[in-house]
């Protein structure tokens, strides 16, 4: 008996429920149901919606609101930097090795065809005159040990962490990263020191001339057997002279809109400034490397200029015959050669 | 040689004046950034500590296969 009150209670109960429910679902259904009569003008909440295109219509950035004294923390999209990281991790790398590499096997190339380009000996061999005084040779190395720095930690921040972090861990990696990090910030000021000085103690004896035009027409003296007449510097040196001051001055302001960030300009420009850095920087290292081969294994005698500072005066009557008459007539005694000084045998 | 060698004592002597003059102008980020709400860490540490190793995994960075204990219920 109370088992049947039981279930008719039941019973009763999920009829209302049922009921309840059947009530409440009508309306939401009739909500959710596609309105029949409804105007076709009617505003769409996400296609009016504030999207990244048409915030991009009205300024260069996207930015928010912060509270930190940093303001340009602000900033939340700059399209721009998404060109400038694909360039840096995509083309760069593959523009550097190119460059670099490029330029080695040009000298491989050279050195296994050419060979290496000997002292011509004559009745002058032994005999030394001064190229470079103390300063120069000063000045030179001061520039040149600097470069070698900053061009191995600068390859750092493009290749290291593809090259050589997978080779010392990362724990080694990060410790010199950040100590090359220290070395090229810093010395690129003796670095630019020594551009300057280089400028200014080298600018009139790289003035190009019409000497110039015929050493080129000649091919320098390297691709054949003859030499062409030259002053000081021929038209090839001259080339690297103006190519270390024109590439070491951008390197520099380049360098200097990186080092003192936001003092000149924004984030993007310091991106470019970035991205023309970059390009310059190993085509400097491109170009020094061929600088260096000329300067020692390719020519015979050619160190001596930068190492002792004094060559063979037969070496330098044949490479720059000019500079050694005008040379001769200013002592009007013959090679430099002072009181103490012996000529090498 | 002895032009080689004052050459390298001079960009090493110039490269640390350098350091020093450039130090004068530079804030840590502790202090340039910190307001009287906000705290951007500590000198010598980060925000997340000084054991900080890096190596934390959260319940999704799991190995795909890898066993972990059983949790108590």
């Amino acid at each position: 008996m109370r088992r049947g009150r039981t279930l008719i209670r039941t019973f009763v109960a999920a009829a209302m429920l049922a009921g309840v429910a059947g009530a409440g679902a009508g309306p939401a259904l009739a909500q959710t149901a596609p309105p029949t009569t409804a105007p076709t003008t009617a505003p769409n909440p996400t296609a009016e919606s504030v999207n990244e295109d048409l915030l991009f219509k009205q300024a260069p950035t996207i930015g928010g609101r912060i509270s930190i004294p940093d303001q340009k923390a602000a900033n939340l999209i700059q399209p721009q930097g998404r060109e400038w990281r694909g360039f840096h991790e995509t083309w760069m790398p593959w523009i550097g090795a190119a460059a670099i590499l490029g330029m080695v096997v040009l000298l491989a190339l050279f050195y296994f065809t050419r060979g290496r380009i000997r002292l011509e000996h004559s009745e002058e061999s032994g005999r030394k005159i001064l190229r470079f005084n103390g300063f120069e040779r000063f000045t030179h190395w001061m520039t040149a040990t600097c470069f070698i720095i900053l061009a191995l930690s600068g390859l750092n921040y493009i290749f290291g962490k593809r090259l050589l972090m997978p080779v010392i861990g990362p724990d080694a990696f990060a410790t010199l990263s950040q100590w090359a990090k220290y070395a090229h910030v810093y010395l690129a000021w003796p670095f630019m020191l020594g551009i300057i000085f280089m400028f200014v103690v080298w600018l009139k004896d790289n003035i190009p001339n019409r000497i110039d035009v015929a050493w080129i027409k000649a091919g320098g003296g390297i691709i054949g057997d003859k030499h062409p007449h030259a002053e000081r510097f021929n038209a090839g040196q001259k080339v690297v002279f103006w190519m270390v001051a024109g590439f070491g001055a951008a390197m520099s302001v380049t360098g200097l809109v990186m080092l003192f960030p936001f003092a000149a300009t924004d984030i993007n420009g310091m991106q470019v400034m970035q991205g023309i850095h970059s390009l310059i920087g190993v085509a400097f290292i491109a170009a020094i490397l061929a600088h260096i081969y000329i300067g020692s294994l390719g020519m015979e005698g050619a160190y001596d200029a930068m190492g002792s500072g004094k060559v063979d005066l037969a070496w330098a009557r044949v490479h720059h015959d000019l500079w050694v008459e005008k040379e001769q007539a200013r002592t009007a005694s013959g090679p430099q050669l002072r009181a103490h000084q012996a000529p090498a045998e | 040689m002895k032009a080689f060698a004052v050459a390298v004592i001079c960009a090493v002597a110039i490269g640390i004046a350098a350091s020093y003059v450039l130090s004068t102008s530079q804030r840590y980020a502790w202090q340039a950034f910190s307001t009287s709400s906000a705290r951007v860490s500590h000198p010598g540490t980060n925000l997340v500590g000084p054991r900080w190793t890096g190596d934390v995994k959260g319940p999704h960075d799991e190995v795909a296969g890898e066993t972990t204990a059983p949790k108590r219920s």
